[in-house]
Order: structure tokens, then sequence, then C-alpha cells
């Protein structure tokens, strides 16, 4: 009996736990969409703005009104924001200014093929953060070490559109493996893929390497040794798990810079993914599309911090919650 | 008829030197079929008529649909299109069209007079319940009647309207079915939903993608000059925006584009050594200008404009920066142009004589910096690095260098695509700002930018009675001599009072791969792709 009180009770306390940073979470998606929301009036020029004002097709007042009344523009900001909030929450994002496409297509066109860019990358960025730890730390020769421990600070200095121009030379221009501007299914993944790999492994790396090399050092080596475990195992088995759990916590970062790095590598790539509808609304001041953006970005964000964190605990058992106090560990929210 | 022949005269020379330049043409009848993958440098956004801005956008319209009057590009002269014939009553209020017969839309829908007079109203109205604004081309007011036995239409029009067939010939007159007209405007803006009745038909379009036009079959109504009198060579043409110029050029150079938009000046020459060709052009309308405002901070001073007037080296710039496919402007419009007039004489560079007007506005003394000054202040213009033009930073550059030579300390301030017509053009501070681009009437044009009924962008309000008389007189001359008269006058006022100073008249520059053929720009120097074809 007195288990399962002890059990329920902790059982509650996580409850409140969750529901606390849930609230915090929907805090902060609202806040950066409030902000983005005013931010956007105060900035000058917008698609419709810039129709008017430009001295290529200037109408007359009357046609001026008309188009601002259509897109209720004429509504003062506060008008604005309550129409554009009714709507959001009946589910409707409404017309980029630009295109005239319902949001919702641009954002499910920008996400289906970002999430499958963002999810090989992310394999990759672990995969080449892994190879790169393990020949830091482990490799047999000083100078391969070092070799490896320099590579992350290369990756972080290497901007990703010379990485993309180069694999696309080599791989596209040169050797024609792939087209580099036709989608030809997972093959044409690959190389942004690669890049955005390069591009947000570096941070990861280091952490691991670091992490690795703590380990290392830590007694239960010596006794496992002493036990006569192999090297192999003791690196693979005993020092990478244990070296590897501050690097857990930042696959929840990895993936924000994953979103952030696309807007430069579809670019490069033609692609036509999140990032690139991220791109094309900013230049435009496109605000449907901005502010759809801002809250599925800072929603994914908010939401991959808020999986991390409540997993964390579970990934290592001496860490322990303190849920009264808590570590408020307030997730930024990107606003790309 | 139409009194365009001695215009035409005139404009065929300015033309043929203004190079609207073909591909190499090979010989023998052209191949039939194949896909040509055309690579833009920009995305494609929106395919509402009315609202027809950008380049993109004008070249996909310019193959869907078709117009009622054709420019040759070739001579400037107006040609029949789906307007078989047409007739202006001579007080300019009447024009009577006859629609050519068995012209059909890409949905089966028939081109008829009727479909004509309710393309012309819409253009005319727009359609305020969707959103859509008026054409800002076309006279307001405008009524339209159609008899289909007879396949005319009779517009009718409040006021003399004398831009209004070469507004007909414009990328965005072209005509489109009562499927598109009664559409929303958000589907109108969607390509696949522009049904016309050109060369080419939308097949399909991934926004950001690609957009698949494929050949109309049946199509047998081009401009009777055209060298395809039928349906076109090519069976697909798929249009792909590459945004990164080193992209777009290695697919081209990798064998994966035929066709691309803008290379910068620099590389034009190795893609000719490397057997590409360079297909150049200027559109018809106005050349790449500034606009000085006299309520800028020194520009009140007529000397002061004049002295900026002729301290740009426009040849030096061309020779260092461009290449042939460019050239120095000579006027206020690109020659071509209907009424284009040469006034070059007035804003030849000439340092000494910029000095001396400068000495005389009294801008005498010279500060630590080598920059003129007057009572202390020194001559400062600033401006803003227009932001449509790829080439315009290096441009401004070295103009601002040129300036500095003479004295005047050029200052250059950047702003992004979204900012800059807000930000720019209300800056009171702003001495001039780049505009001049292709327009399809060059009165239009000019009133839209300089008339107090316009976007006056000098400022005058008004106050320059004589501009604003010129201005407006042009749109009643329905006669072609008294408005070329007009225009003529209208050019040489706004270069003489330092109003504006022309830099270049800038092209569009494709680049095409060696088993293209044909490929040709039209009026606006936009891409033809029904004479072009492939060779392989």
């Amino acid at each position: 009996m007195p288990e399962r009180t002890a059990s329920s009770d902790r059982t509650a306390s996580e409850r409140a736990y969750v529901v606390r940073r849930v609230g915090q979470a929907l805090l902060v998606i609202a806040l950066v969409y409030t902000i983005v929301f005013f931010t956007l009036f105060v900035l000058p020029g917008d698609p419709v703005e810039n129709k008017l004002t430009s001295p290529q097709n200037p109408l007359p007042p009357s046609a001026a009104e008309a188009l601002l009344r259509y897109y209720q523009l004429d509504l003062s900001p506060f008008a604005q924001f309550a129409v554009g909030l009714g709507r959001l929450v009946r589910g409707d994002l409404g017309f980029s200014l630009v295109s005239g496409k319902p949001v919702v297509d641009l954002l499910a066109q920008g996400l289906s093929d970002t999430v499958v860019l963002a999810a090989l990358a992310f394999v990759l960025t672990v995969g080449l953060s892994l190879a790169i730890a393990l020949t830091a730390v482990f490799a047999p020769w000083g100078s391969l070490r070092s070799l490896a421990a320099s590579v992350p600070v290369l990756s972080i200095s290497a901007p990703s559109f010379l990485v993309g121009f180069l694999l696309l030379t080599v791989f596209s221009f040169q050797l024609g493996w792939v087209s580099s501007i036709r989608d030809q299914g997972l093959a044409s993944y690959v190389l942004p893929a690669v890049t955005l790999a390069i591009a947000v492994n570096g941070p990861l790396s280091q952490v691991l390497v670091q992490g690795l090399t703590k380990a290392r050092r830590e007694p239960f080596v010596d006794v496992l040794r002493a036990k006569g475990v192999g090297e192999r195992r003791i690196a693979l088995g005993h020092v990478l798990r244990n070296g590897a759990v501050p690097a857990v916590t930042m696959l929840g970062l990895i993936v924000g810079e994953l979103f952030a790095g696309a807007v430069v590598v579809e670019t490069v790539f033609s692609r036509t993914g999140l990032g690139f509808v991220t791109f094309e609304s900013v230049r435009d001041q496109d605000t449907p599309v901005i502010l759809a953006v801002v809250l599925l970005v800072s929603t994914l964000y908010v939401l991959v911090n808020l999986v991390t964190d409540l997993l964390y605990p579970r990934l290592d058992p001496r860490i322990v919650r303190r849920t009264a106090t808590g570590r408020r560990r307030t997730p930024k929210a990107a606003v790309a | 008829m139409n009194r365009r022949h001695l215009a035409a005269a005139v404009t065929a020379l300015a033309l043929a030197l203004s190079g609207c330049a073909t591909a190499a043409t090979g010989s023998g009848a052209p191949q039939d079929g194949g896909t040509l993958t055309y690579l833009d440098a920009e995305i494609p956004t929106s395919a509402q008529v009315q609202e027809s801005g950008t380049w993109q956008t004008r070249a996909l319209q310019q193959n869907v649909t078709d117009r009622l009057v054709y420019r040759n590009a070739e001579t400037g002269e107006l040609e029949p299109w789906v307007a078989e014939s047409w007739e202006v009553a001579p007080d300019g209020l009447t024009y009577t069209f006859v629609i050519r017969d068995g012209v059909t839309y890409s949905d089966g829908s028939a081109l008829d007079a009727t479909s004509v007079a309710r393309n012309l109203e819409w253009q005319s109205a727009g359609d305020a319940e969707k959103g859509t604004t008026p054409n800002a081309q076309f006279p307001s007011g405008l009524t339209a009647r159609a008899d289909d036995a007879t396949r005319t239409v009779v517009v009718t029009l409040t006021s003399p309207y004398a831009p209004f067939l070469n507004v007909l010939t414009s990328w965005s007159a072209g005509l489109v079915a009562d499927a598109t007209i009664d559409a929303p405007k958000e589907e109108q803006q969607r390509f696949v939903h522009l049904i016309g009745s050109g060369p080419f038909v939308v097949e399909s379009e991934e926004y950001g993608k690609e957009i698949v036009l494929v050949r109309r079959e049946g199509y047998a109504w081009a401009p009777p000059s055209s060298p395809n009198q039928g349906e076109a060579h090519l069976a697909k043409v798929v249009v792909i925006p590459v945004l990164e110029d080193s992209v777009r050029l290695g697919t081209l150079r990798a064998g994966e584009g035929d066709v691309i938009r803008y290379v910068q000046p620099s590389e034009e020459k190795g893609l000719v050594d490397a057997g590409f060709h360079v297909v150049a052009g200027t559109g018809v309308g106005l050349s790449n200008q500034w606009f000085l405002r006299s309520s800028a901070p020194f520009l009140d001073d007529v000397r002061v404009r004049h002295a900026l007037q002729r301290l740009i080296d426009r040849d030096t710039i061309v020779d260092t920066l461009y290449t042939d496919s460019w050239s120095p402007a000579t006027s206020v419009l690109a020659p071509g142009t209907f009424g284009y007039q040469d006034v070059s004489d007035e804003f030849a560079f000439e340092p000494d004589a910029a000095a001396a007007l400068l000495d005389e506005a009294g801008f005498t003394q010279r500060d630590a910096d080598g920059y003129r000054t007057k009572g202390g202040q020194r001559l400062t213009v600033k401006t803003y690095i227009d932001v449509y033009d790829n080439t315009a930073k290096s441009l401004f550059q070295a103009i601002q260098q040129q300036l500095k030579e003479a004295g005047i300390d050029l200052q250059l301030n950047e702003l992004d695509y979204s900012t800059y017509w807000a930000t720019a053009f209300k800056d009171p501070e702003v001495g001039f700002l780049r505009v001049g681009w292709p327009h399809p009437d060059p009165s239009r044009g000019l009133q839209q930018y300089y008339s107090k009924d316009g976007q006056d962008l000098l400022g005058l309000q008004g106050s320059d009675a004589r501009l604003q008389e010129l201005l407006d007189a042009q749109t009643a001359a329905v006669d072609d001599a008294t408005r070329q008269d007009l225009l003529a006058q209208t050019q040489q006022h706004l270069v003489e009072q330092g109003y504006v100073v022309p830099v270049l008249d800038d092209s569009q520059v494709f680049v095409t791969a060696e088993r293209v053929e044909g490929f040709r720009l039209t009026d606006g120097a936009l891409p033809e792709f029904s004479t072009t074809s492939l060779t392989q």
C-alpha cells in the first residue's frame, strides 16, 4: 500500500509538471505570434502597399480603396489582429498576399518536403557527430585525433551555400549523378541533407567530444578495465552511454537548427520546402504566410523542447527533477 | 485604319540598332517536338491578368494568352492578331475591331466578339467584389458592344485615349476565357487557371518548383508576321525557377537546362566562347533613369541637377561593367519606342561644364575629403540602391565614384526587397531613385511617372505647367504625328529642366544552349516559345 501512494504522488506531481510546461509552451507560442503580428505592422511595406505605390502600375484612389477593403487592410491593427485570431481559431490561415494560394497549402507543401530533408539530415548529423567524436577520442593515432577534433570548428565556419554549391558542382554538374534542378525523389534529398548535416553537426560534435573525453577519465573506466573488459566494449558500451547524455539534450536544439538551416540549403538546391516558403514570405513581407510559418516553427520548436525535457530524466535515472522549484528551461522560440 | 506606318518607319531603324536579337537559326525546317527546360531567375507568383508586374510572370502570360493587336518587335509596327482589323473614329471615341474567325480558348470556349468585349470591360473596370483592380493602362469607363454575327466589337470611350492600341499589345492585355474571369481572385492567380488562346497551355504548376507548358493543339492564329503560323514546334516547356545565379549557370553548362534568364554581364563572354548564345533585348518603354526631386537638399538648384546629368560617364560604365547587350541611355524613352527621340546631347558626359555649373551654384569650397561645400554644407545627394536590378549595386557604386571625382558625395543606402518602395519613396531626403522599365505605351508611362495625376515622382504637383500640359495633351492626341511631336517635346523638356537623368537602356539577357533554335524576344523583351525549336 505505501508503495502505491508514493507512485501516485509521483504521477500527480509529474502531471502537474506536464500541465505547467504545456501551459508555458502555449504562452510562448501566443506571445511570439502577437509580437510578430505587430512587428509586421511597424515595418514598412507589404505586397499590397507595394502594389499601390509602384510607379509601374499606379492605381486610382478608388481602386486602391477597393483593394485595401478586399484584404481588410483598411481596419485598425487591433481589428485586423482580432480578425486574424478569429480565423485562426477556426483553423483558417488565410491566403498569401503574393500568390493567392491558401496558406495551409503552402505550409503543407513546405512541411512535407522539409520534414523528409530534416529527418535525413538529423540522422546524418547524429552519425557524423558520432563518427567525429569517436575518432577524436578513441583513434589510436594522435594526429588523427586532433584532426577529427578540429572538424566541428571547420564545419561551423563553412557557409552552407558554399558547401552546397561545391557538392552540386561535383555530383550534379561534373558527375551527373543527381539533377541540380529536378526532383528525383529520395536521391534529391541526399546532397541537401549532407549540406545541412555539415552545417549543424558542429556544436553536437563538440559536446560529444567533450562528454566522451570526460567520461573516459571517470573511475568506472578503470574498474571496467580491471575487470578485463575490452577497450572496444568500454568505448562503445560504457563511455559512449555516459558521455552522450549532454549531447542528447542538444538534439532538441538541433531540430531548430535544421529548420533554420533549410532556408539557405533549399535556395541553393532549388527545393521548395519550408525554408523556401519562409524565405519568400519574408522577402515579400507576405504577412499571412509569415505568421503561419512563425506559428508552425515556434510550435515545433516548443514541442521538441518539451519532449526532450520530459524524456530527459527517463534517459538517465541519475537525473531527478525537482518538481517544486523546477529547472526553468524556458525554450526560446525560433523566429525564422 | 491605323496610321502608325510613319512611326513604324522611324522606329524600325532604331529597333534594328537596339538589338532585338534572335538566337542563331539553322537551315531547314525547325524540328518538331521535344521539351525545352527554361530556367528563370525568379519565381512566377501570380497569374492574375491585370496585376501582371514581374518579368517571370509576363513571360508566361505572353505565351499562354493572345492579344487583340500585335506589335512587331523588329519593325515596331502594330499588326493584326486576334483583331484582324480595326478602325478608329476621327474623334478617338469609338474603336471598331473585327475579330478573327475560329479562335478558341484552351478550354474549348470561343474567343469571339462577346468574349473580347467582356475582356475589355473587365480590364477597364476590374472587379471590385473580387478585389481585382482595373488594369492601370486601360482607359476607365470603357464600354464594349459585341456583334457575333459580324464578328465586330465596338468600343466606346468617354474621352479620347491615344495610348489605347498600344495598350492592347501589352503583356497585361492577354485575352482570357470566361472561366478565368468568373473564378475567384485566388484562383485567377494560379497559372493553371489562366485559360488563354495562346500557343501554349499551362499543364501543371508546383509553386516555386516548376510550371509545365504544353503546346496548344490546333493553334493556327499566330500574328501573320510570325515565322510559325501553326502549332508550336516544342511539345513542352518546363519553367523552373533557379534563384541562385551560380546554380542556374552551372545547370545550363552541365546541359540540364536549355535557356536561362539573366546572367551576370561578366559571364557572357565565357558562355559565348563555350558555344552558348546570348539573346538580349531592350523592351519598348522607358529607359533606366533617375528622377531628381527638387524638394531634396541642393536639388532645388537646376544647375546642380544639370551637373548631375553631365557627370555620369555612361560609355565607361557600359564598357567596364556591362557588355554589348547593354547601351547608354539616349533619352527618357528606350530606342524603338513610339515617339522616341535621341536627346543625348543634352546630358553628354561633360565634367568641365558640370564643374562650372557647380561653381556657379556656389559650391566652390572643398572640405577635407575633397567634396564641394557651400556655406559649410557638403554637397551630398542621398539615394537607395535599386532592388529590382541584379546589376544595380555595381552600377550605383561606379556612379558614386564618378561623382566623387567631381566633388559630389553620393550617399548609397540599401533596403531589402519588401521595404524598398514604402521606405525609399517616402524619404524626403532622397535626391533621386531609379525608375524606368518597359511599358506598352510611352505617353501612359510618362504620365504615370511624372504627371500630377500619376505618381508625381518629381513632386511638382503640377507647378511646371508646361510639363503638365505636354503630358495631358498626349492622351487626346489620337493623331500619331501630333502625339510624336508631343512626346519629343516631353523628352526634351524632362531632360532640359534637369528633372531626369537617363542612365542605361536596360536589357533582358537570356542564354540559350547550342541546340536551341529560333528563340526570340517580343517587343517587351519577353521570351517567345512558339518560334523556338530544339535540334536534338
